[in-house]
């Protein structure tokens, strides 16, 4: 320090502060007090709900899913599941199959009347408004209500019903098309594709950096395509060589399924306490600036303090709550590997369920039409045509439409976003409306839209649950009935919730990904 | 209508780039050009000045397109402004246009704004127009900031970006609407150097501005607009000792 001490006459208060009025002090005993007064009433609710759930006879538990189920479900990819446990997987599968359809037939709708709502042509725009209008003002659960009403009101499934018989029907039981599927030969097929999809890239690189080097356009797109429908047609025939993988993959399953619990606990420990060093590091780096280390606040001691603290609640979880957590991620990861070599080789030990090994030599994907096994009923998945039934056609329409309202208001605001003088800049210096569109428009309206989208994303898979409006076996569905079989509500709640946690996250996480990339560099 | 008002560049010996002829433009039951004639000839400097509402602005959009004349004809380097989008395509790679807002692309780097057009319009390969780019960055001194993005840019700089942007189309006409006129006193300068070195290499430009000091040096003539019509016209020299009209001298007055 050069500077010299302030003279004794201007300093008011010299010594330090009693404890009460020191902020560090004050804002440490804040956050202490807060976080054991939330334990505190935590531990108090979840003591109560013990109590009064052991007095009302009700336990919690997760035995019921390994447990008979005891009861059929009406459509999933099991009809009659095994344990609870399945019962409850059948759901969660509707439930994806739901959100995953739902969201990219909401996404095309909604761009479409997004774009519809701001042509010029007058019909087409008022069409786009009437449909945003009529749709987010009607609640969501009286629409799916009323299109099951309307699908029940349809012709009953006949032997020749249906707008073209034995291709598409559409009745009081659902909707019914063809589908294809994914047939004996398509693991093998699958590890020729993504040779495949690796000179499909180098491909791609080639004709951009054609494009570049003279300018004129070189077709990229298209040219990947080729190569990817190329292999995609001589995988078809020659794809029985890859049988072999069979092999290795079950020597990697064997390797794991010999690997020690302790030796999973310690490399998973370790693991717990790198991530937190290297956490803490990084965070010590990003407050370095060029004239030295920023003097760290409170709340950064707390981060870094917090990150080890994370790290041996995890070591703890390991080691004393759930030691045979290790050993599951072992027999699991050693299961997978199983399963996957049982994909590839006609393996004796794995037969299908008709008793068959798997022929490798098969084709990749199979097709099949739909099939009304009596007047009035379809075949329930299997291999038969796609079904959609009615109140799974009830909720995909309803949650598509509703969401799609809402998308295309957000496309419409996304593009309105983009400043006039945007259009008139790429206008003045020539590029053509579609190349303004692609260039400059879209990108940025696209980032404008991103966010809201990814919330439009949440609520529609959050809004499947509505499914239990219409008695669609979807995960809640389900659920209500393992309650009512096995009385554990608790169980059941904890599952529901996790789900839909894990759901949002992983849309959250995609979607955020996308939004990083697209992040318009400021200063 | 004063006798230099027919100034053309037929006086000057040189042929006519831009020809407005009788343009009339209205918005609903507004006139904001009122029969609007006048000449550019090449590699002529010419100031457009006027109040502000004078439809100065109206009538350089006008000129490629950016607004619909409902009235009159405008020709460019020959080719008559009409419905014909390969008239438009025409006159658009010809003329260069840099606004009082920038509309730089904010999603693209500095580079791959100047490059866009040259690439995509005129297919030329990525190399060459990057070269070409850099030359331009250089010709307004911010070669270094060829790979920041224009968030990261003063407004004096962007407005240069812009500029070195219209270039690399290779335009043999350059419209300026307002360039300065969104920029902080310290930064106008820094536009302006590189406007009248513009002007210098012999480029054809029309300047809508507020800048006298500017209109004074470069400009070889000065059209003065209000209301949507062309009240005088001549050499900076005439128009700022000794303008005939009477609204020019109160437009003068007012600023001066």
């Amino acid at each position: 320090m050069t500077m010299t001490e302030p003279s004794a006459s201007r300093l008011e208060v010299s010594g330090k502060p009693p404890f009460y009025r020191d902020v560090t002090v004050v804002k440490w005993l804040v956050q202490l007090a807060t976080l054991f007064t939330l334990i505190f009433i935590t531990w108090f609710l979840a003591r109560e709900a013990g109590d009064n759930l052991r007095a009302k006879g009700l336990t919690s538990g997760f035995e019921f899913l390994g447990q008979p189920a005891g009861f059929n479900v009406s459509e999933g990819i099991d009809t009659e599941p095994a344990t609870g446990g399945r019962a409850l997987w059948v759901g969660m599968v509707t439930t994806f199959r739901l959100a995953i359809s739902g969201i990219l037939a909401a996404t095309i709708l909604g761009i479409l009347v997004g774009l519809a709502r701001l042509s010029n042509n007058w019909i087409v725009n008022r069409v786009g408004s009437v449909f945003v209008e009529t749709i987010r003002n009607i609640p969501l659960i009286v629409q799916i209500v009323l299109l099951f009403a309307v699908f029940g009101s349809l012709s009953r499934v006949e032997l020749d019903s249906g707008p073209i018989n034995g291709w598409l029907h559409v009745t009081n039981k659902g909707v019914s098309m063809p589908r294809v599927f994914i047939a004996d030969g398509f693991y093998q097929w699958l590890v020729f594709m993504l040779i495949g999809l690796v000179v499909a890239r180098f491909v791609r690189k080639n004709r951009i950096a054609a494009q570049e080097a003279t300018g004129e356009p070189s077709y990229s797109g298209l040219a990947t395509l080729g190569v990817l429908l190329l292999f995609a047609i001589v995988g078809w025939f020659i794809h029985p060589v890859f049988g072999f993988i069979g092999g290795p993959l079950q020597a990697i399953s064997d390797g794991i399924a010999n690997i020690p619990q302790v030796a999973v606990q310690v490399a998973l420990t370790a693991l717990a306490f790198f991530a937190a060093a290297l956490w803490v590091k990084r965070f010590r780096d990003s407050r370095r600036t060029p004239a030295g280390m920023a003097a760290l606040t409170d709340d950064d001691w707390f981060r870094q303090i917090f990150a080890f603290v994370g790290a041996a609640a995890a070591a703890a979880f390991l080691w004393l709550v759930w030691p045979g957590f290790s050993d599951w991620i072992v027999n699991s990861s050693s299961d997978l590997f199983r399963v996957l070599a049982d994909k590839f080789g006609d393996n004796p030990e794995f037969l299908d369920a008709d008793g068959v090994a798997r022929d490798r030599d098969g084709a990749p994907f199979g097709w099949a039409r739909p099939d009304i096994v009596q007047p009035g009923n379809f075949a329930n998945y299997g291999d038969q045509g796609l079904t959609m039934s009615q109140g799974f056609a009830a909720v995909f329409f309803g949650i598509v439409f509703y969401t799609a309202a809402f998308i295309a208001e957000i496309v419409r605001g996304g593009i309105l976003a983009v400043a006039k003088g945007q259009s008139e800049a790429a206008a003045a210096l020539g590029l053509s409306r579609a190349q303004a569109l692609r260039k400059v428009i879209l990108p940025q309206a696209f980032r404008v839209a991103l966010p809201p989208l990814g919330n439009q994303y949440l609520n529609l898979t959050k809004n499947t649950s509505l499914a239990v409006a219409v008695g669609l076996s979807e995960v809640v569905q389900i659920g209500q009935t393992v309650i009512s079989q096995s009385g554990k509500s608790l169980s059941v709640f904890v599952i529901w919730m996790s789900f839909y946690l894990c759901c949002s996250l992983t849309i959250s996480v995609i979607v955020n990904f996308f939004n990083v990339r697209m992040k318009i560099v400021e200063r | 209508m004063t006798a230099n008002m027919s100034a053309s560049g037929m006086e000057l010996g040189r042929a006519d780039m831009i020809v407005s002829d009788g343009v009339d433009k209205w918005y609903g039951d507004f006139q904001a050009l009122k029969g609007v004639t006048a000449q550019v000839a090449e590699r002529e400097v010419v100031v457009v000045l006027g109040p502000s509402g004078s439809g100065k602005s109206t009538w350089i959009r006008c000129i490629n397109r950016l607004e619909v004349h409902q009235g009159g004809t405008i020709a460019v380097d020959g080719v008559e402004l009409t419905n014909d989008t390969r008239n438009i395509d025409k006159i658009r790679s010809d003329v260069g246009m840099v606004f009082q807002q920038f509309n730089l692309f904010p999603h693209l780097t500095v580079m791959d704004n100047i490059t866009l057009a040259p690439r995509w319009v005129r297919k030329q390969p990525k190399a060459e127009a990057e070269t070409k780019a850099m030359e331009l960055l250089e010709r307004v001194g911010i070669p270094e900031q060829a790979a920041k993005f224009p968030g990261q840019l003063s407004g004096g700089q962007q407005q240069r970006v812009a500029i070195a942007r219209s270039l690399a189309m290779e335009p043999r006409i350059m419209l300026f609407d307002e360039p300065t006129s969104a920029l902080d006193p310290e930064m106008i300068s820094e536009v302006l150097e590189v406007m009248k070195d513009l002007a210098r290499g012999g480029m054809t430009m029309m300047v809508v501005t507020h800048e006298m000091g500017f209109a004074r040096e470069v400009a070889d003539r000065i059209i003065f607009m209000e209301s949507g019509e062309i009240v005088e016209v001549g050499t900076p020299e005439h128009f700022f000792t000794n303008p005939t009209e009477d609204r020019t001298k109160l437009f003068l007055s007012q600023i001066l």
